[in-house]
């Protein structure tokens, strides 16, 4: 893990550029020239923006639908199974086969649309419209795995908590609000924290969905390093980006965790 | 009885054991690799070339060009021995060949120059994919972009193929119906956008850039060349901004398009019972007021491959064969001039008159080996200007910001 973490921050030092050839070193050269980059920072804000829609409406979704399978009282484990399968294809298949759902004219969504007379917006082609894509491609892959690890959690709160909040006459929303999620907190961190850091790397739906586009509409600091290293061929200055990348998500990662664990001591 | 873990000599034996459970080297001897663009021609070269010497494997990846693009340099800039054969444009070649990663043919010309009949090229054929005086690539096609039109719907309204940008944007509106959009517009980054642009800054603007190389993308007459892109873009398919060749030949082959600029290597496809809706219903002309993109693309060979440059000199050339060339030239417009001087061929393939007149009427990309890089960031703003996210000034001068600051990070302007 530590040689190519080494090497990638080795060649962010350098001017390693394939077109020109060149590979002198210039120190901290390529980090200035990235902080200074205006799409660097359009890129950071709009995946941001991209990362919190699709982490929150992955929580929210996978909440309820967890709620909802921890008061089944029965077929919990096929519904279980049938809610996962998004999460086990392979997002470049996934993405695929949701372009095809979503592409303009002859697209499964826009066909239907079509079938009953009304006409569909552009859905990877309209800036406002192609975000709302990857978020909803990314919710449906992932909120499977949201699902089963709140599920679980739900299935940890000690039941006599729950039966004397029943007693005192908490209702079902009050006993998720009021006892089970507090009860869970930690586990909410830890999934929210390896989501926010998986979908920092959300890479490989959108570049099938949408390549990045329209323009930049939905290109995210994965795909920006992409173009950097292999579109403008400056691996340098697009090893200096994953490392930016890693320390912004560790930043964020890290906050997240501290303010938690300083609110209950034991959390982590 | 103690359970067995994982010890040194259990390690020792893992290791020995490695070599023969992996099977040895990886690429069987003989197996030649070759990556490719893929279009109807090219899947016939590669079906050429797979059996083109007895008893070598040539294994063919075809994929998108962006795609092939970035495999390829992924593969060579990492000096790997695979590929062998590789897909080269006259626009992509110039990077691959200034980073030494082709090799040059020209002793292999030489020495199978009677063989294969190589003086049939014209050398305005291959003076495109010369450096430096050397030649690094066997051509295989010559391209252009061409104006497809539903000649079934333009007669039925009376209506004649444009000859200038502005009566297409009219035309355009004029067909344009929900069910129907009134043109194509491919405007993917990076390639398809490039080249749809490529049209309009060339036939309205003032081209890519100035003699120093400075851009000239973003004067107020490229401006407002881009802005005529915009406005026609009122009348393309859905989905235009994600949309490459492929999409675009669908469209028009799907009878939800009317017309547009596509390259002629599209244009048999459009007869194609098993692809077509529209069959015998486009016809073709050049495009309004010139301009459009032309090229040729062929093969190269890797500078880092380990296999025979005879053996692979012999699959590129007989790909490249009167024989192989004939068998496609419905597919593309033939590089080698028996076999585009053919009376028969001209007669047999009704797109060749338009495709010979776009051709002459075309405009080369610039020969600028950063081109590619380039157009990557200036598609986007092309496109960021096109959806509105900003105004088209504002992208062409982000856009010629950009560039000047890259190509000076290259050594130009010094």
């Amino acid at each position: 893990m530590l040689f190519p973490l080494g090497y990638a921050l080795w060649l962010s030092l350098l001017n390693y550029d394939l077109g020109s050839g060149s590979q002198e070193f210039i120190g901290l050269g390529n980090y200035r020239e990235l902080l200074n980059d205006a799409r660097l920072w359009a890129t950071l804000l709009r995946t941001v923006g991209i990362v919190l829609s699709a982490v929150g409406l992955e929580f929210c979704l996978g909440l309820l639908i967890a709620y909802g399978l921890y008061r089944l009282t029965f077929g919990v484990r096929a519904l279980n199974l049938l809610l996962f399968l998004p999460n086990i294809v392979t997002p470049v298949v996934a993405a695929l086969f949701l372009r095809w759902i979503f592409i303009g004219r002859w697209g499964l969504v826009s066909g239907l649309l079509i079938g009953w007379g009304i006409f569909p917006p552009d859905f990877l082609g309209d800036p406002a419209w192609a975000r709302v894509t990857v978020v909803l491609a990314d919710a449906w892959q992932f909120t499977p795995f949201m699902i089963l690890v709140l599920y679980a959690g739900l299935n940890t709160v000690d039941q006599s908590q729950i039966e004397a909040a029943q007693i005192d006459g908490a209702g079902v929303w009050m006993l998720l609000f009021r006892i089970m999620l507090p009860a869970i907190r930690p586990l909410i961190v830890f999934v929210l924290a390896i989501r926010l850091m998986d979908a920092f790397r959300f890479f490989d739906t959108i570049y099938v969905l949408t390549g990045g586009g329209p323009g930049t509409a939905t290109e995210t600091i994965t795909l920006y390093t992409y173009a950097l290293a292999f579109r403008l061929l400056q691996v340098g200055k697009a090893c200096a980006l994953g490392v930016l990348t890693l320390l912004f998500v560790a930043v964020l990662v890290a906050t997240m965790i501290r303010i938690v664990y300083r609110r209950e001591k034991g959390a982590f | 009885m103690k359970p067995e873990g994982i010890n040194r000599r259990y390690v020792l034996r893992a290791a020995l054991a490695a070599p023969v459970i992996l099977g040895g080297p990886a690429r069987a001897a003989g197996t030649i690799q070759m990556i490719s663009h893929r279009y109807p021609a090219l899947e016939h070269y590669a079906e050429v070339m797979r059996g083109a010497v007895p008893g070598v494997t040539v294994n063919t990846q075809l994929m998108p060009i962006d795609k092939a693009m970035e495999l390829a340099t992924i593969a060579l800039s990492s000096k790997s021995d695979t590929p062998d054969i590789v897909y080269a444009s006259d626009t992509t070649f110039q990077t691959f060949v200034r980073n030494g990663w082709f090799r040059p043919v020209d002793d292999l010309w030489a020495k199978y120059k009677d063989e294969f009949k190589l003086d049939d090229f014209p050398d305005s054929v291959l003076a495109p994919f010369r450096h430096d005086g050397q030649l690094y690539v066997m051509p295989h096609t010559l391209n252009t972009m061409m104006f497809f039109y539903r000649k079934d719907l333009f007669d039925q309204q009376g209506k004649a193929p444009p000859t200038t940008i502005a009566e297409y944007r009219d035309l355009a509106k004029s067909f344009n119906s929900p069910m129907r959009a009134g043109t194509i517009s491919c405007l993917k980054p990076v390639d398809a956008a490039t080249n749809e642009a490529h049209w309009y800054l060339n036939a309205l603007g003032d081209g890519w850039f100035d003699n120093d190389w400075r851009p000239s993308f973003n004067t107020a007459k490229s401006v407002a060349a881009i802005e005529m892109l915009k406005e026609v873009t009122k009348y393309a398919q859905q989905g235009f901004t994600a949309a490459a060749n492929d999409e675009c030949t669908i469209a028009l082959q799907q009878d939800t398009a009317t017309m547009g600029l596509q390259w002629a290597t599209r244009a048999k496809s459009m007869d194609d019972p098993n692809k077509s809706r529209i069959l015998g219903k486009i016809d073709w002309v050049k495009p309004p007021q010139g301009h459009g993109r032309m090229g040729g693309d062929g093969y190269a060979i890797s500078a880092f491959s380990k296999q025979d440059p005879d053996v692979l000199f012999r699959i590129i050339a007989t790909s490249a064969g009167q024989k192989s060339l004939r068998d496609a030239a419905s597919l593309m417009i033939p590089p080698r001039k028996s076999v585009l001087d053919d009376p028969d061929l001209v007669k047999a393939n009704r797109f060749y008159p338009a495709a010979l007149a776009s051709y002459e009427s075309g405009t080369r990309a610039p020969s600028l080996p950063e081109f590619n890089a380039i157009g990557e960031f200036v598609t986007r703003r092309i496109l960021q200007g096109v959806t509105g996210e900003m105004t088209v000034k504002q992208a062409m001068d982000t856009a010629a910001s950009e560039t000047e600051t890259f190509l000076k990070g290259h050594g130009y302007y010094k």
